[in-house]
């Protein structure tokens, strides 16, 4: 009953995820300080900041690539920051990187299916499913990976999270590499898979058209959270335009 | 017209254990991320167990079989742990560190096989694994039972293992890892485990191999393994390390080449002149005729 809001939904309950105090280090450089943030169910919510702030070391940290060396990680009530990535994927949690990260020299099919590594009794399902989402990686789906185009190859690393069944998806730069107009079609993606109920995390340095599409952000900077709201505050704060939005 | 009949049998037989032994070899390279280069050697210790199951059971053929290949397996296996200690230690998958402890495993080994069994001699397998009287015989070529099993054996066996690599989860959690390690993990795949299964399978087709070579040979001695290591390594690199198909290629070739070699010359140089041609062969295509994989 929330219509007197905003299209925006205030978070409220139980988040997905929490992530307190978190720090992580490589060797002598702290990339990450103590950041905390909150992911509600439903929501989508953007990381904005410069190259080196951080949004990838705390994207690969949630899923447990890369080991903290303070603070928890708390997923769907469970405290996850020291399990394995594998065990994370089983959880739950699954991560579309940089890059479009596919395997190249597979079938787009092969592809798909090592996203459901753990859940293969459901790959009919769950195929089905994304094949509706995606039809042209149906259209390709005996295809190498590395014959898509670009936007193809984003599409199939979100549809190979997807196989693997996910509460929380990770997005690292989506719009990396890709064409504007492919850029809108990634977003309308993610807009129309967040509304099938997936909640979303995304890192972008494309800030304008990311919290366009999101509920609420957090603008990271050289490893700290120096700013939070919800996507309209943030658009519309002097600081982040000056910074982000070449305002 | 008969001797090149019979040795491109021979040849092939030979060859269809050099491919077995550079695709375990590969697959190791592949999926566990390390250089085992002692792996032949540890499948000729194999093949000693398997003498002693014979000599200890009166030549029972399915448990000196059995003893061959679960041996070569638990052998690889145990390996297992020593080898990620190692890589752990040093940070990041580093091959060059898992060559020193393969080389460490290949020397222990050999060295094992020429104080505690037999007395260093060589040993010999019973005629009831080797087949006995030759199938047919040319002045001194012959074609034997167990060449034509080993061919035989080693051509289901390595269609199966390309089966399980494009057909199965396992061996698709095989191809992503030997693609792409760290995209592999972020995606879900428990890399330990799935290396460890690369363990066991390359001792499964260890253990093969042991058996058909003791059908082939007849016999084995402290120093095969590294004579075998040599040219596995040299296979795989003539080929293109990490190249499955090329291993398979080349593997055949190398055993056809020397067996044609001992059918029309002096069958003494047969390994110095097979390693000339590899020589050749790296210096016109420096990373291998079909290109590294790794």
């Amino acid at each position: 009953m929330a219509q007197n809001e905003t299209k925006t939904a205030s978070p409220s309950g139980v988040p997905l995820l929490k992530v307190e105090n978190l720090s992580v280090s490589y060797g002598h450089i702290n990339a990450l300080k103590g950041v905390s943030i909150e992911v509600f169910p439903g929501e989508i919510v953007v990381l904005i900041g410069a190259n080196g702030a951080g949004k990838t070391t705390l994207l690969s940290s949630i899923l447990g690539i890369t080991p903290s060396k303070a603070g928890t990680i708390t997923f769907d009530g469970q405290r996850i920051e020291k399990k394995p990535v594998d065990k994370n994927v089983r959880k739950g949690v699954c991560l579309v990187p940089e890059g479009r990260g596919v395997f190249a020299s597979m079938s787009v099919m092969d592809n798909l299916l090592l996203g459901a590594h753990h859940n293969l009794q459901n790959k009919d399902k769950n195929l089905e499913r994304v094949f509706g989402w995606f039809p042209i990686l149906n259209q390709r789906k005996n295809q190498v990976a590395k014959t898509l185009s670009g936007g193809e190859r984003q599409m199939l690393s979100i549809a190979r999270g997807l196989m693997s069944a996910p509460k929380l998806i990770l997005v690292d730069e989506p719009s990396i590499g890709l064409a504007p107009i492919v850029v809108n079609d990634i977003f309308t993606i993610l807009q129309m898979l967040n509304k099938e109920g997936y909640t979303i995390l995304l890192s972008e340095q494309n800030a304008y058209k990311a919290l366009k599409a999101a509920h609420r952000g957090y603008v990271l900077e050289t490893g700290t959270v120096t700013l939070t709201g919800t996507a309209q505050q943030l658009l519309s704060d002097p600081g982040v335009k000056a910074a982000y939005l070449g305002a | 017209m008969q001797v090149f009949i019979a040795q491109i049998i021979n040849g092939l037989s030979l060859g269809s254990i050099y491919v077995l032994l550079a695709t375990g070899f590969n697959l190791l390279l592949l999926v566990a991320l390390i250089i085992h280069f002692s792996y032949p050697v540890v499948v000729v210790f194999s093949m000693y167990i398997v003498w002693v199951v014979l000599n200890a059971t009166g030549n029972n053929l399915l448990l000196g079989i059995l003893a061959g290949v679960l041996s070569s397996i638990v052998l690889n296996v145990v390996s297992a742990p020593i080898f990620q200690k190692v890589m752990k230690k040093r940070g990041e998958v580093d091959v060059n560190s898992t060559m020193v402890v393969s080389m460490g495993m290949g020397f222990i080994i050999t060295d094992i096989l020429s104080h505690s069994f037999n007395h260093g001699f060589p040993i010999a397998y019973p005629e009831n694994l080797t087949g006995g009287a030759p199938l047919f015989r040319i002045g001194l070529i012959s074609v034997q039972v167990g060449q034509v099993w080993s061919l035989a054996i080693g051509a289901v066996a390595v269609s199966a293992f390309f089966v399980l690599l494009y057909k199965t989860r396992a061996g698709r959690a095989f191809r992503a890892i030997s693609e792409d390690p760290a995209g592999a993990k972020l995606v879900g795949i428990p890399i330990v485990r799935t290396g460890i299964q690369s363990y066991a399978l390359s001792g499964i087709m260890g253990g093969m191999s042991a058996i058909l070579i003791a059908m082939l040979l007849h016999s084995a001695s402290p120093g095969l393994g590294d004579m075998l290591a040599h040219k596995v390594l040299a296979v795989s690199i003539v080929a293109g390390l990490g190249n499955l198909v090329g291993g398979l290629v080349v593997g055949l070739a190398l055993g056809v080449i020397e067996a044609l070699i001992q059918g029309y010359a002096a069958g003494s140089w047969s390994n110095a002149i097979a390693f000339v041609v590899m020589l050749i062969v790296i210096l016109w295509k420096p990373k291998g005729l079909f290109g590294i994989k790794v």
